[in-house]
């Protein structure tokens, strides 16, 4: 479809600001409705109302705090729909949740940048533990049984993997890890 | 200290095995604690970023294979339909959108994650973060933008961009006038200038307009900001995150020392060699400076149309000659170039005194010429000089001739890989030290 030129320019100030904002954006969601799946909807529910609402968004105001209040609303809304047939978080605990991310946003920005290099240390097979089944579609119960194993050793495995990527990119930043009772 | 047992409720939140009572279990504990919280939003940003990392590493057999039930298939389906259609749309926009400009110069430039940054990098929309050092850009309509670290720059496109914090000094030539630097608090619009843009950690903008004008607009919503302030060369403003008004601040323009050079060639100076960001009728005819060498820019680009006769072309230190032996450069090559001056004046109790001052000045292109005996500078003003700067006095360094070895001669040395001169020169009150640069042009 054509864009207007006038629109053009706008449009593409928002692609870059996204673009970049997108996977902070993301886990600040996941946090929130704690399913994969979900917290994909809501993202992509909350991006169109970003770009609808672009008009309102000042430039060189802090692009990530407006879209976070975006996605904060949108989970808001998935959260009341999802509560009439299971326990989700209450909203009091969202909103918790929402200022501390808010708060913590830099750091968890550089815990994303410091996992690139965590993941790239993995031993091949649990490399290819974790990418088959963070994959786009994959769920932990489908890529065990597409290998042949009970999904409950791959849930073990998984939670092994994460403890020790978790530990590095403590390590990375210079963090005193955090010790488990 | 994290309790094993949140650790296991998070794990099975993030497994989506978590049944509904250890969900209220791992609510109410975040609830109560902050720091299981931030273990928890630590865990789902780990998760988050893993999904994002393997987003559709997988082929399409296998997304069919790994999910059997007809909802969920038509759900991840969906979602992956969605998710394709928003990255690779959005990337696509993104992605071909030409560069719009390049990495000019880098003095010791790096990124966050501590990887340099290059000369010829391209530089296309997004963000731009230095943790340390200088970066010029030289965008594709001309303008020149320099951001000293720790600083972070949003480029829109050529003619705007967002400086979140951090310092920039920019260049505008014609070509590019009504160039956008937006920050938290303001909103400024070259009108054909050079100007010098800082943003502290509180949000607070100082705009200092060396040469020519720009137009600020506060950000902040108030009865401030209906009309746009004119900000002419010499003058300085500041705005805040508090308030929409403008405020207007002595003309100072040392925050802006280190970069300012950088948009004009000049990598560093050192010792007592002072480059000196312009401002209201400043020129070297009326600069005088006790303590340094001054350095100011004089003419970019110029193609010279007969050959030129400069005093030194060679690496190593510059002795007299014989106006027949010096050497010419030839036409056909565009110069840009600077002139380098000690003008001391008589003062205090022994105006005659007679001291050293010293310094270095590196440019970021080869020298191709040295020109300081006076009647080569004055050949030279016509072309490569400030036009219209007219010097009443003598000007000559004063080489050791060879073989003497009394105190009290000037000194100047063309380093070997050409970037850079080092200058002694004595102070003699009343009269002029001049040296003309004539460096290669970009």
């Amino acid at each position: 479809m054509p864009i207007e030129n006038s629109n053009s320019d706008r449009h593409e100030d928002f692609v870059a600001l996204y673009v970049r904002h997108e996977p902070a954006v993301f886990s600040f969601v996941l946090g929130m409705v704690g399913r994969t799946a979900d917290a994909e909807d809501v993202t992509q529910r909350a991006s169109m109302t970003m770009w609808r609402c672009f008009d309102k968004y000042k430039t060189g105001t802090n692009f990530r705090n407006w879209a976070f209040q975006i996605a904060k609303n949108e989970a808001l809304n998935h959260l009341t729909k999802a509560r009439r047939d299971r326990h989700v978080f209450g909203e009091q605990l969202i909103e918790l949740l929402a200022k501390d991310c808010s708060e913590e946003a830099e750091k968890l920005d550089a815990r994303r940048r410091a996992l690139d290099s965590c993941v790239k240390k993995l031993p091949e097979d649990e490399h290819e533990m974790v990418s088959g089944c963070y994959a786009e579609g994959a769920s932990i119960r489908s890529f065990a049984k597409q290998q042949g194993a009970s999904a409950n050793k791959f849930y073990k495995r998984l939670n092994r993997i994460r403890a020790k990527l978790h530990h590095c990119i403590e390590r990375q930043l210079g963090l005193g890890e955090q010790v488990i009772r | 200290m994290i309790d094993r047992d949140l650790k296991d409720l998070i794990d099975q939140s993030l497994n989506e095995t978590i049944g509904e009572d250890d969900l209220r279990a791992l609510e109410q504990h975040l609830f109560e604690d902050p720091v299981s919280r931030l273990y928890y939003l630590k865990s789902t940003n780990l998760h988050a970023s893993l999904r994002r990392r393997f987003f559709v590493k997988q082929n399409p057999g296998n997304i069919l294979s790994c999910t059997n039930h007809f909802f969920t298939t038509r759900r991840v389906l969906l979602a992956v339909a969605a998710s394709l259609v928003l990255f690779f749309g959005m990337l696509s926009l993104w992605i071909p959108s030409p560069s719009v400009g390049e990495v000019a110069q880098v003095v010791g430039a790096y990124r966050d994650n501590g990887v340099a940054y290059e000369i010829g990098e391209a530089v296309e929309p997004g963000s731009i973060s230095i943790s340390r050092g200088l970066l010029r850009l030289d965008l594709s309509n001309g303008a020149r933008i320099t951001l000293e670290g720790p600083a972070e720059l949003e480029v829109f496109n050529e003619s705007r961009v967002v400086l979140h914090r951090g310092l920039v000094t920019a260049t505008i030539p014609e070509s590019a006038v009504g160039f956008v630097v937006d920050t938290m608090t303001a909103h400024v619009v070259d009108l054909g200038t050079s100007f010098g843009v800082s943003v502290g950690e509180d949000g607070q903008t100082e705009v200092c307009v060396f040469d020519g004008e720009v137009e600020v607009t506060a950000s902040q919503e108030g009865e401030g900001n209906l009309l746009p302030h004119l900000v002419r060369e010499g003058e300085a403003i500041r705005t805040r995150i508090d308030s929409s008004v403008i405020d207007s601040v002595s003309y100072e323009t040392s925050q802006f020392e280190n970069a300012w050079p950088v948009n004009y060639g000049v990598l560093q100076t050192t010792g007592s060699m002072r480059f000196v960001s312009p401002g209201p009728n400043f020129h070297p005819g009326n600069y005088e400076d006790n303590e340094h060498i001054v350095v100011f820019p004089e003419r970019r680009n110029i193609l010279a149309k007969e050959s030129v006769r400069v005093d030194m072309i060679d690496p190593g230190e510059y002795a007299k000659s014989h106006y027949r032996e010096k050497p010419s450069l030839s036409t056909g090559k565009a110069l840009t170039s600077y002139l380098l001056q000690l003008d001391a004046y008589p003062e205090g109790k022994n105006p005659n005194r007679r001291r050293s001052v010293r310094g270095q000045i590196t440019f970021a292109n080869p020298i191709v010429g040295v020109i300081t005996e006076g009647r080569l500078l004055k050949d030279s003003e016509v072309v490569f000089g400030i036009p219209s700067v007219d010097y009443q006095t003598a000007r000559t360094i004063e080489p050791r001739p060879e073989g003497d070895r009394r105190p009290g001669f000037d000194s100047l040395i063309l380093t070997a890989d050409r970037h850079s001169l080092i200058l002694e020169l004595r102070e003699n009150p009343g009269h002029l030290d001049q040296v003309r640069v004539l460096v290669e042009a970009d």
